[in-house]
């Protein structure tokens, strides 16, 4: 039996609004999803007029309706904005080559600006490359941490107010959830908030965070939006998922609960006692971060010297690990000086074959081909004390180059795999560092570890 | 495989790896409880105690750590003088004996307290160790409010039903303190129901060691720190009766929370420790400033300045979901549309909200079928 629209314009409805539990016909739904986006944004006052901003795009669900629903309400509205892309291509086979295909369309189909920036070009790792080093568990944190870093140079890059992102009503109560299995106190603190950012940084903006996923997905089904709808293949194994699944039962039972969820995590207070990280900037890339160095850094600092899990689990495992290290590299180091003062004394060019390959290696890749020097990474620490060899006008001449390329300041550049023997010199000391405190609480500014890039597969069939 | 501290043989495994002889075991468990009571620093000598027992593993094991602790003769003696009490209803009327036995063999005194005395607003204490059942009437009527609210809803309700029955009964017997036995794993649990109906601001007194939200009665928890593992072992090992019963309706949040919680904890086993950390370091809320209290949960209203939280865009989707054609061409032919969107918002999500009920007992009360019996406002 037809149920009639709840605002009595005679159609009949097509779904149950899962928030208030009203049943609306396709017209009347668009507009109250609509109307309902647009209080958001005025009441919270995401944007001023005249702003740039850059919608995250990763082609699913939610950042294609969003950047539908800007489109559309900054010209019903009048909010005189101007709106752009951008996206981070993690260099995922299977999923992201194929949703960027779907964001492309979106350029073309809204008419905004497209942005790409790869994890390749910003950390010289694709995420494929890293999963083969860290294996299927954890990659989500290196994925969600690095996207994070990589929205905000795009949107440096861009020149942008602000960066819109797709988070919903769903990802939000998760991430609650997931704060506190985690014990995260600090994001938890953050996490609801609908506009994140400190002085000195791009704010993120979540204008869908009062929006049921479900509405999302029926929202673009009916408008026949064009999204990508695969899961990203790395997710499944993610923590994330635990809470994710509670959450979906707990919505079966009481659909309100997300928004109840959101309403505590926004009226709850931590205690004054409690010693929170605060916010600075990077002392190596100078982007924010919660500590002396940022979790970015961190991570990248464990890939490229072949130690992956350096950024993951406890402090004090890193620190163990690095000192590991430490040891190793001078080890190493004094072979060299062995080496080196064999071939000097006795001129026999056998003793240290392996070595001297490798370092020939490493310095053809160096003057070629900026991406393969992960591979030299690989080879641990054997060839790494070699490094230092590599003339410093080479590296100089890569630095300046992604100096022209991202337009950064100089510091960001150290970050990139090319400047090893850069950051071997003004910084070893610097990974114990950042050790100091829980990794947990590294992170700079949001939590997503794997929600705005990963879509889900989002159920069609949820009418009635 | 010998125990950890003493390097007799291993009678306790915890968290699948920490052996314990049973002499060490029960030293640390009387230690866990007795710490949590000291280092509070709430309670003064000789204070009187309202002791709340259900009858599970909990309450077993609290009544027989305060017995061990009251008879001891020495500088550790647990200075309180307790007084028991239990809620019945008439669903396992067999609860009632054992607890009564149980109490016998202590050699102390009970009250028997049926929940439908929650609608009975003078009651006299009832005779000592004398389980009476309550007017028929008041047992339908309340039978009936339980029944007119789905279960997730019912569950959280028959929790402020029974902190209010606690606090009404250590009022009439001069206690100034109650103790309750919940679990490390009761609190996990409860603090993640706490967010999921929407009391994160009331976590502190929920969850945490002390609920100060009455004045003049304090309600601790004494067995925080102590999980369920624990308390089986320290069941086993003392011989103690217990009757377990899942007092919590299936098919709710509370439900799958809890199936949730357990099941987590089976592959990570530092999630209820880690959930309960959390837990301690949410609250702090001036108190002061609030405009005054849920008539059913007794928390502040809260009135903290917000911009724009999930209860007004709540009631804006209601408001936008209800509004007429004609609302939608005031609304587009005016400028002004936050004005009139506010104007216009529709309250009928959340009865009575702020002014009697704080944002979870509006919640429940917008689910029940029959809110008059409840009689608010």
């Amino acid at each position: 039996m037809p149920v009639p629209c709840r605002r009595d314009c005679g159609k009949n409805a097509v779904l149950k609004r899962p928030k208030t539990g009203d049943a609306l016909c396709k017209e009347c739904f668009f507009w109250a999803f609509e109307t309902e986006i647009h209080y958001t944004i005025t009441k919270a006052q995401l944007f001023n007029k005249g702003d740039s901003v850059a919608i995250g795009a990763s082609g699913g669900k939610d950042s294609t309706v969003l950047a539908y629903v800007l489109k559309t309400l900054n010209k019903r509205y009048n909010y005189g904005l101007n709106l752009l892309l951008l996206s981070i291509d993690e260099g995922i086979t299977g999923y992201r080559d194929d949703s960027l295909e779907t964001v492309k369309q979106n350029r073309d189909d809204y008419e905004m600006p497209l942005k790409i920036l790869s994890y390749k070009d910003l950390y010289g790792w694709t995420m494929d490359e890293i999963v083969a080093q860290i294996g299927r568990k954890n990659n989500c944190t290196f994925c969600g941490v690095f996207r994070r870093q990589a929205l905000d140079r795009g949107a440096a890059m861009l020149d942008v107010k602000c960066i819109a992102t797709g988070h919903n009503a769903d990802d939000i109560a998760e991430t609650v959830l997931m704060n506190v299995l985690r014990g995260d106190i600090a994001r938890l603190k953050r996490c609801t908030s609908i506009s994140t950012g400190s002085e000195g940084t791009i704010p993120r903006v979540k204008p869908l965070k009062y929006t049921y996923e479900k509405e999302i997905v029926m929202y673009a089904h009916y408008k026949k939006l064009v999204y990508f709808s695969t899961e990203c293949v790395f997710a499944p194994n993610a923590y994330r998922g635990h809470a994710r699944a509670l959450l979906k039962d707990m919505e079966k039972i009481r659909p309100s609960c997300i928004m109840d969820i959101i309403y505590s995590g926004e009226t709850m207070s931590v205690k004054e006692q409690v010693s929170l990280p605060t916010q600075r900037i990077c002392s190596r890339c100078k982007f924010v971060s919660s500590q002396e160095v940022c979790k970015a850094c961190v991570l990248l600092e464990g890939l490229n010297k072949g130690l992956p899990k350096l950024g993951i689990g406890k402090s004090s495992k890193a620190k163990k690990m690095l000192e590991e290290y430490n040891s190793k590299q001078i080890n190493n180091e004094s072979e060299l000086e062995v080496a080196v003062k064999d071939l000097n004394n006795v001129s026999d060019v056998t003793v240290d074959k392996s070595k001297g390959l490798c370092r020939n290696k490493k310095n053809t890749n160096k003057e070629n081909d900026v991406d393969k020097c992960n591979k030299n990474n690989c080879c641990g620490g054997t060839c790494k004390s070699n490094a230092k060899n590599v003339d410093p006008a080479v590296s100089n001449k890569k630095l300046n180059m992604l100096l022209e390329q991202y337009g950064l300041e100089e510091q960001t550049t150290v970050n990139h795999p090319n400047n090893q023997d850069k950051e071997k010199v003004n910084g070893s000391h610097t990974p114990e560092n950042s050790d100091d405190e829980e990794p947990a609480q590294n992170g700079d500014d949001e939590d997503d570890t794997c929600s705005s890039a990963c879509g889900r597969l989002g159920s069609l069939q949820i009418g009635f | 495989m010998i125990c950890k501290k003493c390097a007799s043989p291993m009678a306790v495994i915890l968290r699948k790896k920490d052996h314990y002889c049973e002499n060490c075991f029960i030293l640390s468990t009387n230690h866990k409880f007795r710490a949590c009571i000291g280092k509070n620093k709430v309670l003064s000598p000789n204070e009187n105690v309202l002791i709340c027992l259900s009858g599970g593993v909990g309450s077993a094991v609290l009544l027989d750590l305060v017995h061990h602790g009251i008879s001891l003769e020495n500088n550790k003696k647990l200075r309180i003088v307790p007084h028991f009490i239990h809620l019945f209803d008439d669903n396992v009327p067999e609860v009632s004996d054992a607890i009564l036995k149980k109490c016998q063999k202590y050699n102390f005194d009970i009250y028997f307290v049926h929940l439908s005395d929650y609608l009975n607003n003078n009651t006299q204490l009832p005779e000592v160790n004398q389980i009476v059942a309550l007017k028929e009437d008041d047992k339908i009527k309340f039978t009936r409010l339980l029944n007119c609210m789905p279960s997730t809803a019912a569950n959280d309700y028959l929790l402020k039903v029974k902190r209010h029955l606690f606090i009404k009964y250590a009022k009439q017997l001069n206690c100034s303190a109650i103790f309750t036995a919940e679990t490390t794993n009761t609190l996990a649990i409860n603090l993640l129901c706490n967010l999921a109906i929407g009391r994160g601001s009331q976590v502190q007194n929920d969850v945490g060691f002390c609920d100060v939200r009455d004045e003049k009665v304090k309600i601790l928890r004494p067995m925080k720190d102590i999980s369920k593992e624990e308390l089986d072992y320290y069941v086993k090992i003392k011989k103690l009766v217990s009757i377990t019963r899942t007092n919590v309706k299936s098919n709710s949040l509370q439900s799958a929370i809890s199936s949730f919680v357990s099941d987590l904890q089976q592959n990570f086993q530092s999630t209820i420790s880690t959930v309960c950390k959390t837990a301690d370091k949410i609250g702090d809320y001036e108190e002061d400033k609030a405009s005054g209290k849920c008539v059913i949960c007794k928390s502040a209203l809260f009135t903290k300045d917000m911009k724009l939280s999930a209860l007004e865009a709540t009631n804006i989707s209601k408001t936008v979901s209800l509004g007429n054609m004609n609302f939608q061409q005031d609304l587009e032919n005016n400028s002004e549309l936050l004005n009139i969107l506010e104007n216009n918002s529709n309250n009928s999500m959340f009865p009575l909200i702020n002014k009697y009920l704080c944002y979870g007992c509006s919640r429940n009360h917008s689910e029940m079928s029959k809110p008059e019996l409840l009689q608010i406002g």
